[in-house]
C-alpha cells in the first residue's frame, strides 16, 4: 500500500513534538501591512468558521463570512453539551499534551493521522486560554478555580464544562469575535445565505456563488482563499441529533469540484438518544452518556413483549450488556452500546410503542443511592426525557435508542488543512483528520476551535505568502458559469412539479442509510444500499414537489437542494463502506469481527484513508490512499471483556 | 463625565428612565407629605389652617412650587413621549396577546391611563382648593384662609367623595407599579432585600390610597355618626 | 401512525409572502395530530399536507430544535414559544393541548424585527447590538492562562446564568413595547460580572444601550414579562444591573 500521488500530507519532518514549531518557523509570512490585500471567505459560523473569520480578521485579512441561518450565534456547534477536553492537567492527576494526543489516536482507532491529533493536543491549551479572556464563564470550583469533569475514553480529568451549555458558551464566544470584527467592517457577514458552488480560477480555489434565501437572488463572491466549516453531513440519515438544517451540500459541492472526500463511511453513533415517537419525528435529541454509570440496560427476554416494564419481573428481564461484557457491563464503549442495542431490537425484544428502543433503569441506582443522589447527579437529564416524551424516569424506565451524531469523515485536508484543490481550507468537523474513526467525547468543540483560532491564521498565512494571485474579477468565466449551473439547478428541481415532497425522499434515504449503513454494516447490505439510492435519486428528480419559485424565500427548495445532494452522498458513504471490509471505531463490518462479536480492524490492508475523487455525474468515484504511519502510538486492538 | 455621557442620561431609554424613576419617588414623596399635612385636619380646623397659612405665606413658597411644577411636569411629559415611542416599536400589533400571570400586573398595564387620570384630577384639584372659594377665619388675630371650611364643604357631595377616593385608588394602583420600578430603574434589584422593596412599595400604595379616601369619606359621614350636622 | 389519541387542532396561521406584501390570519384545520410530536413537528404535518394540496408551506425558523439554538420563535396563543415555562418552541409537545382547541400562530413582532415570510422575522438588529460592544476585545493569541485569574464561583454562576440566553427574541417579542433590554442586560452583566470584562464596561454598556435605542426597540416599564417568558429563565435583576452600570458609565 503506497499513498496515491495527489495526496501529500505536507507532515513536517522531524519529531512530533516540534513538527508544529518547525512548521510554524519555516511557513512564509505575510507583511502586516501586506495583510489587507488578502481576502478569505468562510463558510459556516460554527466553531470552526466563527474562530477562523474572527482570527483572520484581528490579523488584518479582508474576511467574509457566510451562514446560512438568521445570525452567526446558531451553527449547531452549540448543542454541545458535555465540555471541551485540554492538556491543562489542572486536577494534576497526569495528564499531558502527550497523554491527550495518544489517547485522541488510540481513541479515533488508529484512522487519524498523528502528526495532526499532536497539533491538537498542543494547542488544547491556548484554546482554553482564548475562551477564558472572552468571558467565556466555565465551570469553577469554591476557591474560584477553573473545574474539570472527566469523560469518556480517558482516565484523566480535562474536560473543561460551562453547564450543559460548553458548546453553546463557546460558540458564543467566537461569535462574540465575530461582532467585534463585523463592527469594525473587517468581516463582510452574509446570515441566510447558502454556499452553492465554489468557484475555481487557474486551478485555485478564488470564490463562491450564493444563495440569498430570503430574495432568491444568486450572488458571486470572489477572494483569495476559501474555507468551509459547514460541519457534518449526518443528516444523510434524515434522524440524526443535528439541526435540521445540517447539511452537506458546501462540502459535496467542493468535492464535485476536485476536493477528495476522505472516509466518508466514518460516522458516529450515540447510544443514549431518546427514541423517536412515530413517523412524524423530525430529529433525534441526545442525552449525555454519563447515564450510564448509573443506569442498567435491558430488554425483556421474551420477543414482543409488551408488559409495562413494571409487570416484567426480574428473572424475565435481559441486561444484555452486563451479561456479554460482564467486566465493562453498560459502561462499554459508545459502538459496542449502540450496536448490541439494535441487535436487541432486530431480535424483536424492543421496548416502547415502536418497538425500536432499549430500557435504561434506574430502579436500582434509586434504591442503592435514594431519589436525592440521582436527582443531584441527573436532574437536568431527566428533566429534559419528561418534557419530551411526557414519562417520569424516576418511576418508568428511560427507553434509549443509538441515532447518528457525528461524522467523522469529510474532506481530505492535508496538515495546513488545505483540500486537495488550492487555496480550499476545510475546518471543524467538515474535514476528516483529527479524529479517525471514531471521535472521543469533548473533542469535537477542541478540534473546531483548534482549527480556527490556531491553525488556520497561520497556514493561511503561508499560503497567501507562497503563491502570486493574478486580479480577476466576478465576471470572470468561471464565476459566469458556476453561476449558471446553479441557476440551473434550482430551475431543473422547480421544474420538475411531481407528487411527492423533499421529506419523503429524505425518510426514505434516511432509512435506506440506517439500515444499511448505520451501526453494523455488510457487504450485501452495502450493495443493497447501492442499488436502493440511485433509485430514490432518479425518483426524486422525477417526482419531487418544490411549491413557489425561486425568486422567494423558498423553505422547500432549500431542503431540496441540501437533499439532492444528500442523495448522491449517501451513495459515497455506502461505496466507501462496502470497500473498508475491516471494522474500525463507528464502522463496523459484520465480515470482520472476533470470535466475541468485538470489532476487528485489519491494520494491513486498512490502515489508511480512502480519499475519493470526483470523476463526473454518473462516474464511480477514484479511491486514493493515504498511508497512515503509527510511529507513536503502537497499533493495538481494544478489547471490552 | 464627558458632554455626550451627561446628553445621554436625557435621550437614551436608561437615562430617561432614571428621569421617570427620580421624579416619581419625588412625587411619591410629595404625596406623603401632603397626606400628613391633610390629617392635621381631622385633628383640630385650627392646626390645618394655620399650617397650610404657613405653608402658603412662607416666601420659599414659590420656590418650592416652581420645582414641584417642574417635577411633574418632566414626569408627565416623558412619560407621554416615552408611551408614545413604545407604541411606535410595534406597529404592527399581535391577533391574540395573553399575559403570563407572573409578569404584567393591572397597575402596570395601566400607568399611561392612571397617569392621565390622576393628571386631570390634580387640574380639578387645584381648581376646587387652592383656586376655590376664599373663606376666611382668624386665629389669634392673624387672619387666613379658613381652608378647613372649603373641604368639609366640598366633601358634603357624594360626587366629589365619589371621585376623589376613586382617583386616589386609581393612585393606589399607579404607586403600586411606579414605586418598586423605580428601585428597578435605578437598579437596587438585590434579591437579599428586592422581596422588600415590593412589600414596601405595597404598602406604600395602600397606605396612600386609603390614607387620602378616608379624609372625604369621614368627612361626608362623620355628620351621620354623630348624629348631627354642621 | 394514525393513534386513538392523536386530535384536530384548528389553527390560526398568520400568511405574509414576503417582506412587504399584506399578511392576514388565515385557517387551516389539521387532523391527526400526534400528542407526541414536538410543536414544530405538527408544523411540518401541516406543511405537508399543504404541499401536497399544491399550496405553499408555512415558513417558519427553526434549527437545532433542542432548545439551545435559539432560531425558532413563533406567539403561540398570544405567548411566546408557547404556554409551557422555560421551554422554547421546539420543545413544547403537542400533548399540552387538547382535542378541537384553536391555536393561534404569529410572528414575533417588533418594528425592529420585520417579517420575512409568514411567521420567520429578521432579527439582526440583536446582532447589531452585540457588534456595539457584546463583547471582550482580546485579539486570538492575546490572552492570559486561563486559570491566572481566580473567580468568584458566586460570580461564575451569576455570569452563566446571564449568558445562557440563546438569542431567540421572545423577551421583545412579549414586552408591550417591543423593549429589547433583557437581550442586552444579559450580555451586559456576563461581562460585567466577569474580571474579563472590566476595560470596556463602560464604553459597552453605553454603547449597547445607544445602538439599542437607534434600532427602534421601546422602552422598559418592569412588566417582567419578559422575564416570565425567557425560555431560559434570565431574570430582570439583569436589567437592574445594566441600570446600575449604565449610571455608573454616564455619570461616573
Amino acid at each position: 500500500m503506497t499513498t496515491s500521488k495527489k495526496l501529500d500530507a505536507k507532515i513536517p519532518s522531524g519529531p512530533i513534538q516540534e513538527m508544529w514549531d518547525k512548521h510554524r518557523f519555516e511557513m512564509k509570512l505575510v507583511n502586516p501591512a501586506n495583510k489587507r490585500k488578502y481576502s478569505a471567505i468562510v463558510v459556516g459560523t460554527g466553531l470552526a468558521g466563527g474562530s477562523a473569520a474572527a482570527s483572520l480578521a484581528e490579523l488584518g485579512y479582508r474576511v467574509e463570512a457566510f451562514c446560512i441561518q438568521d445570525s452567526a450565534r446558531r451553527a449547531h456547534s452549540i448543542a454541545a453539551q458535555g465540555g471541551i477536553n485540554a492538556a491543562k492537567n489542572y486536577p494534576n492527576d497526569g495528564d499531558s499534551v502527550w497523554r491527550l494526543f495518544y489517547d485522541t489516536v488510540k481513541g479515533g482507532d488508529y484512522r487519524s493521522r498523528e502528526a495532526n491529533v499532536y497539533r491538537l493536543a498542543q494547542v488544547s491549551n491556548s484554546i482554553i486560554d482564548q475562551c477564558v479572556a472572552q468571558g467565556i464563564p466555565f465551570g469553577r470550583d469554591y476557591s474560584g478555580m477553573l473545574d474539570n469533569r472527566s469523560f469518556g475514553g480517558a482516565q484523566v480529568s480535562r474536560t473543561f464544562y460551562a453547564r450543559g451549555q460548553t458548546g453553546q458558551q463557546l460558540l458564543l464566544g467566537a461569535y462574540s469575535a465575530m461582532m467585534k470584527e463585523v463592527g469594525k467592517d473587517k468581516i463582510k457577514l452574509h446570515v441566510r445565505k447558502e454556499m452553492v458552488d465554489l468557484v475555481i480560477i487557474n486551478g485555485k480555489a478564488r470564490g463562491i456563488i450564493a444563495r440569498d434565501l430570503v430574495t432568491g437572488k444568486i450572488t458571486r463572491h470572489m477572494a483569495d482563499a476559501v474555507i468551509l466549516a459547514t460541519g457534518g453531513y449526518g443528516n444523510a440519515y434524515y434522524l440524526s441529533t443535528n439541526a435540521m438544517s445540517s447539511n452537506g451540500s458546501a462540502v459535496y459541492r467542493a468535492y464535485k469540484k476536485g476536493a477528495f472526500f476522505a472516509n466518508p463511511c466514518f460516522t458516529q453513533i450515540h447510544p443514549t438518544c431518546i427514541p423517536r415517537h412515530g413517523e412524524s419525528q423530525s430529529k433525534l435529541t441526545l442525552m449525555s452518556e454519563s447515564l450510564r454509570n448509573d443506569g442498567r440496560v435491558w430488554v425483556p427476554k421474551k420477543t414482543n413483549d409488551k408488559r409495562h416494564p413494571s409487570q416484567i419481573p426480574e428473572e424475565e428481564r435481559d441486561y444484555y450488556l452486563e451479561r456479554i461484557y460482564p467486566s465493562f457491563g453498560n459502561l462499554v464503549p459508545r459502538d459496542v452500546a449502540s450496536r448490541n442495542a439494535k441487535n436487541q431490537c432486530d431480535e424483536d425484544k424492543g421496548v416502547g410503542e415502536t418497538g425500536l428502543a432499549v430500557n435504561l433503569d434506574f430502579r436500582d441506582a434509586i434504591k442503592r443511592d435514594g431519589l436525592e443522589t440521582v436527582k443531584a447527579k441527573y436532574g437536568n437529564l431527566f428533566d429534559m426525557y419528561e418534557r419530551i416524551t411526557d414519562e417520569d424516569p424516576y418511576q418508568v424506565p428511560m427507553r434509549i435508542y443509538p441515532a447518528i451524531h457525528y461524522t467523522m469523515g469529510g474532506l481530505w485536508v492535508d496538515y495546513n488543512l488545505m483540500s486537495t484543490v488550492e487555496g480550499l481550507f476545510i475546518l471543524g468537523e467538515a474535514n476528516f483528520s483529527d479524529h479517525g474513526a471514531n471521535r472521543l467525547g469533548a473533542s469535537a468543540l477542541m478540534q473546531g476551535l483548534a482549527d480556527g483560532y490556531f491553525v488556520i491564521p497561520y497556514t493561511l498565512g503561508n499560503y497567501f505568502a507562497s503563491n502570486k494571485f493574478e486580479a480577476i474579477t466576478t465576471d470572470d468565466e468561471a464565476f459566469v458559469e458556476a453561476e449558471k449551473i446553479s441557476n440551473q439547478l434550482t430551475d431543473k428541481l422547480l421544474a420538475i412539479k411531481g407528487k411527492l415532497t423533499v421529506d419523503h425522499f429524505h425518510k426514505r434515504l434516511g432509512e435506506v442509510m440506517w439500515e444499511y449503513v448505520g451501526m453494523a454494516r455488510n457487504e450485501a447490505g452495502l450493495k443493497k444500499a447501492l442499488k436502493e439510492i440511485p433509485k430514490i435519486r432518479e425518483e426524486f428528480w422525477q417526482n419531487v414537489r418544490i411549491p413557489g419559485s425561486g425568486e422567494e424565500l423558498n423553505i422547500e427548495l432549500e431542503k431540496a437542494c441540501r437533499v439532492a445532494d444528500f442523495l448522491e452522498l449517501g451513495e459515497l458513504m455506502a461505496r466507501d463502506a462496502l470497500e473498508r471490509v475491516e471494522s474500525c471505531g463507528g464502522h463496523f463490518r459484520d465480515e470482520s469481527q472476533t470470535d466475541e462479536n468485538e470489532a476487528l480492524r485489519d491494520d494491513k490492508k486498512f490502515a489508511h484513508v480512502a480519499a475519493w475523487e470526483y470523476k463526473g455525474e454518473g462516474k464511480k468515484p477514484t479511491k486514493h490512499l493515504e498511508e497512515l504511519k503509527f510511529e507513536y502510538v503502537p497499533l493495538s486492538q481494544r478489547s471490552y471483556k | 463625565m464627558s458632554p455626550t455621557c451627561c446628553h445621554s442620561i436625557f435621550t437614551s431609554s436608561v437615562g430617561r428612565k432614571y428621569i421617570m424613576a427620580i421624579t416619581g419617588l419625588m412625587l411619591s414623596g410629595f404625596l406623603l407629605v401632603h397626606l400628613i399635612g391633610n390629617y392635621l385636619l381631622l385633628i383640630d380646623p385650627a392646626l390645618f389652617n394655620a399650617y397650610a397659612h404657613k405653608l402658603t405665606t412662607n416666601p420659599l413658597i414659590y420656590g418650592a412650587e416652581a420645582i414641584l411644577i417642574l417635577i411633574f411636569l418632566t414626569h408627565i411629559s416623558l412619560a407621554i413621549k416615552l408611551t408614545l415611542e413604545n407604541r411606535q416599536a410595534r406597529p404592527q400589533k399581535y391577533y391574540v396577546r395573553k399575559l403570563s400571570g407572573r409578569g404584567a400586573t393591572w397597575a402596570s398595564s395601566t400607568m399611561p391611563y392612571t397617569g392621565i387620570l390622576i393628571l386631570i384630577f390634580l387640574v380639578l384639584h387645584l381648581i376646587h382648593f387652592k383656586y376655590g372659594a376664599l373663606y376666611y377665619a382668624t386665629y389669634d388675630g392673624v387672619e387666613m384662609r379658613d381652608l378647613h371650611r372649603l373641604v368639609i364643604e366640598f366633601f358634603q357631595l357624594p360626587l366629589h367623595v365619589a371621585i376623589y377616593v376613586a382617583t386616589m385608588v386609581l393612585t393606589g394602583f399607579h404607586l403600586s407599579h411606579g414605586f418598586w420600578s423605580a428601585f428597578q430603574s435605578l437598579g437596587f434589584d438585590h434579591p437579599n432585600y428586592f422581596g422588600l422593596i415590593k412589600k414596601i412599595s405595597l404598602l406604600y400604595a395602600i397606605v396612600i390610597a386609603v390614607g387620602y379616601s378616608f379624609i372625604p369619606v369621614w368627612v361626608y359621614l362623620s355628620p351621620y355618626i354623630a348624629g348631627g350636622t354642621h | 401512525m394514525s393513534s386513538s389519541k392523536n386530535m384536530t387542532l384548528n389553527l390560526k396561521v398568520w400568511r405574509q409572502k414576503s417582506k412587504d406584501a399584506e399578511g392576514k390570519m388565515v385557517d387551516y384545520q389539521l387532523k391527526d395530530v400526534s400528542p407526541d410530536s414536538s410543536f414544530l413537528e405538527m408544523m411540518d404535518q401541516l406543511n405537508e399536507e399543504l404541499i401536497a394540496k399544491g399550496d405553499d408551506p408555512v415558513a417558519f425558523d427553526h434549527d437545532c430544535r433542542e432548545g439551545i439554538c435559539g432560531m425558532c420563535s413563533l406567539m403561540i396563543n398570544g405567548r411566546p414559544h408557547g404556554p409551557e415555562d422555560e421551554t422554547t418552541t421546539c420543545q413544547l409537545h403537542m400533548r399540552k393541548f387538547s382535542e378541537g382547541d384553536t391555536v393561534v400562530i404569529e410572528p414575533f413582532r417588533a418594528r425592529p424585527f420585520p417579517v420575512l415570510r409568514d411567521l420567520i422575522i429578521d432579527r439582526t438588529a440583536l446582532d447589531t447590538i452585540m457588534q456595539a460592544g457584546g463583547f471582550v476585545s482580546v485579539n486570538t493569541g492575546n490572552a492570559a492562562e486561563a486559570s491566572a485569574v481566580a473567580i468568584c464561583k458566586c460570580d461564575s454562576d451569576l455570569a452563566m446564568d446571564a449568558a445562557s440566553c440563546v438569542g431567540c427574541g421572545s423577551c421583545v417579542a412579549v414586552c408591550k413595547n417591543a423593549s429589547a433590554m433583557l437581550f442586552v442586560s444579559a450580555k451586559v452583566s456576563q461581562l460585567a460580572l466577569l474580571p474579563q470584562g472590566q476595560v470596556e464596561r463602560r464604553d459597552r454598556v453605553l454603547n449597547m444601550v445607544k445602538k439599542m435605542d437607534e434600532l427602534g426597540f421601546g422602552n422598559c416599564t418592569n412588566e417582567k414579562e419578559c422575564e416570565a417568558v425567557c425560555p431560559k429563565g434570565i431574570k430582570i435583576t439583569n436589567i437592574a444591573r445594566l441600570n446600575r452600570e449604565y449610571m455608573s458609565a454616564a455619570l461616573f
